[in-house]
C-alpha cells in the first residue's frame, strides 16, 4: 500500500526553477525552488481572484447564482465582523476576508489536487502567524502600553490575578499555535483517512487481500466517499473557524476598553 | 521519485557526516522514501520559500480584496439598499396619493350625497309650500262663498223675521178686531208685538 504520507512531500516541480540549496543571512540553509506547495498555493490565489472578479465584475443589483454564492461568502464574513467587532468591524473586513478566502481556496482546492497547501505546517504557521502578529500590532498602535490591560483580569481576585493575568499571558502567546495547527491537523488527518481508506480499496481490487477482499472492498469504498463528503465541509468549516478567531482575537484588542 | 532521491542528500547537507551518509543509503534501499521517521511537513529546508511566496499571495489578494472586491460588492449592496428603500417610499407615496384620492372621491360622493338631500329637501318644501298655499287659496275660496251664504241666510232670516213681526201684529190686529170688534191701529199693534218679542 502506497505511504498515506506521501502527499505531503514537497518536491520541486521543473529544474528550471529549482535555484538548490542557497544559505541566506538569518535564516540559513533553504532550498530555493518552484515545489508543489507553490503551485497549489499559486492556483488557490488564481481560483480566489478569479471567482471575486467574476462575482464583482457583473455585479448587479438582481444577483445572478455566481454573484449569489459571492455575495453570500461576503455577506457571512461581513456580519461576522460586523457582530464581533462592532462598528469597527468594517475596517478589519479585508484582512479577516483574505484570511478567509485564501484558506478556503486552498483547502477545497486540496480536494481536487494531489496536494493540499494547507497540509503544510509552513503555510498554517504563516496563517496563524500574519493573523496574531496583526492583532499584536493593531493592539498595541491602538492602546498602547494599555495593551497589557488584555492580560489583567479585572473579574478575578486580587490575590488570584497575577496567576491568572499569567496564564492569560501564556494563552495568548499560544494562539498562534492553536491556529496553525487546528487547520493543519484537520486538513492532514482527513487526507491521511481518505489516503488509508483508498488504499485500502486499492489493497482490494488487486487482490492483495485475497478473498478478504470482497469484505473490505464496499467498506472501505462506503468510507473512502464518506470522508470526501466529510472532507469537503472540514474544508469549509476549518477556514470559517479560523476566520471567526481571527474576528474574536481582533475585537480582544480594537475594543479593549468596552470589553469584559 | 528521481527528484525526492536527488533532494534526500540536500536535506542532510548540513551534516555530511559519513555516518549519516551510511544512514541515508541503508535507508535508500529500504524503500526509496525518504522518510526519516518523521512528517513530511517538517523537513525545513522547503519552509523559507512556502512562507515567503505565501506572505506576497496574501499581500497581493489583500491589496486586490480591499481595493477592488469590497468596494465593488459593497457599491453594489449600497445600490441594492438605495434601490429598496426608492422602491419602498415610491410605493409609500402612491399608497398615500391613491388614499388621498380615496379620500376625496369619499368627500364628492358625500357631498353628491348632501347636494340630492338638500335638493329633495327643497322639492319636498316647494311641493308642501304650493300644496299649503294651494289649499289656503281653496279655503279662503270655500269661506268667501261660507260667508256669502251666511249673509244670505241672515238676509233671508231677517226678512223672515220681519215678515214675521208684521205677520204677528196683523194676526193680533186681527185677533182683537175679532174679540173686541174693532180693530187697533197698525202702529200700536206693531208697538204691542214688538213689547212682547
Amino acid at each position: 500500500m502506497a505511504d498515506p504520507l506521501h502527499q505531503f512531500q514537497v518536491k520541486p516541480l521543473t529544474p528550471a526553477l529549482d535555484f538548490g540549496e542557497v544559505t541566506l543571512p538569518v535564516v540559513g540553509q533553504v532550498h530555493l525552488a518552484f515545489t508543489n506547495s507553490h503551485l497549489a498555493m499559486t492556483i488557490g490565489f488564481l481560483l480566489v481572484v478569479g471567482f471575486l472578479t467574476l462575482v464583482t465584475s457583473g455585479a448587479k443589483v438582481v444577483p445572478g447564482r455566481t454573484q449569489a454564492v459571492g455575495e453570500t461568502l461576503f455577506g457571512m464574513i461581513d456580519g461576522l465582523t460586523d457582530s464581533i467587532i462592532g462598528h469597527d468591524g468594517k475596517k478589519y473586513f479585508p484582512f479577516v476576508f483574505t484570511v478567509f478566502t485564501f484558506i478556503l481556496g486552498m483547502n477545497l482546492l486540496g480536494m481536487f489536487l494531489s496536494f493540499t497547501a494547507t497540509s503544510q505546517l509552513a503555510v498554517t504557521a504563516t496563517f496563524g502567524m500574519i493573523t496574531f502578529l496583526l492583532v499584536v500590532i493593531i493592539g498595541i498602535r491602538k492602546n498602547g502600553l494599555r495593551f497589557l490591560k488584555l492580560f489583567w483580569p479585572t473579574g478575578a481576585p486580587l490575590v488570584m490575578r497575577p496567576i491568572v493575568g499569567l496564564i492569560e499571558f501564556f494563552s495568548f502567546l499560544l494562539r498562534p499555535l492553536t491556529l496553525t495547527l487546528r487547520l493543519f491537523g484537520n486538513m492532514m488527518g482527513g487526507h491521511i483517512a481518505l489516503k488509508v481508506f483508498a488504499g485500502f480499496v486499492a489493497t482490494a481490487v488487486i487482490g492483495a487481500a485475497g478473498w478478504f477482499g470482497v469484505l473490505i472492498f464496499p467498506l472501505a469504498l462506503g468510507m473512502t466517499i464518506g470522508l470526501t463528503a466529510l472532507e469537503f465541509l472540514v474544508a469549509f468549516l476549518q477556514a470559517f473557524v479560523f476566520a471567526v478567531l481571527t474576528c474574536i482575537y481582533l475585537n480582544d484588542v480594537v475594543n479593549l476598553d468596552h470589553a469584559h | 521519485m528521481t527528484v525526492q532521491d536527488t533532494s534526500v542528500p540536500y536535506a542532510d547537507a548540513p551534516a555530511p557526516v559519513a555516518l549519516e551518509d551510511t544512514h541515508a543509503t541503508t535507508e535508500a534501499a529500504h524503500g526509496g522514501e525518504h522518510e526519516s521517521g518523521g512528517l513530511p511537513q517538517f523537513e525545513f529546508q522547503h519552509w523559507f520559500g512556502q512562507i515567503v511566496y505565501l506572505i506576497f499571495l496574501f499581500a497581493i489578494l489583500y491589496w486586490l480584496i480591499a481595493k477592488v472586491f469590497a468596494p465593488r460588492m459593497r457599491r453594489v449592496f449600497d445600490e441594492r439598499a438605495s434601490t429598496i428603500s426608492t422602491a419602498v417610499e415610491t410605493a409609500r407615496q402612491v399608497q398615500a396619493e391613491a388614499a388621498g384620492q380615496a379620500e376625496a372621491a369619499k368627500a364628492e360622493v358625500e357631498q353628491a350625497r348632501a347636494s340630492s338631500r338638500a335638493t329633495a329637501a327643497a322639492a319636498k318644501a316647494r311641493v308642501t309650500d304650493e300644496a299649503n298655499a294651494r289649499a289656503a287659496a281653496e279655503e279662503a275660496v270655500v269661506a268667501a262663498r261660507i260667508a256669502e251664504a251666511e249673509t244670505a241666510i241672515g238676509k233671508t232670516r231677517d226678512a223672515a223675521m220681519t215678515n214675521v213681526s208684521a205677520i204677528a201684529s196683523d194676526t193680533a190686529a186681527a185677533i182683537v178686531e175679532r174679540l173686541t170688534g174693532k180693530g187697533p191701529t197698525a202702529a200700536e199693534a206693531a208697538a204691542a208685538v214688538k213689547g212682547a218679542a
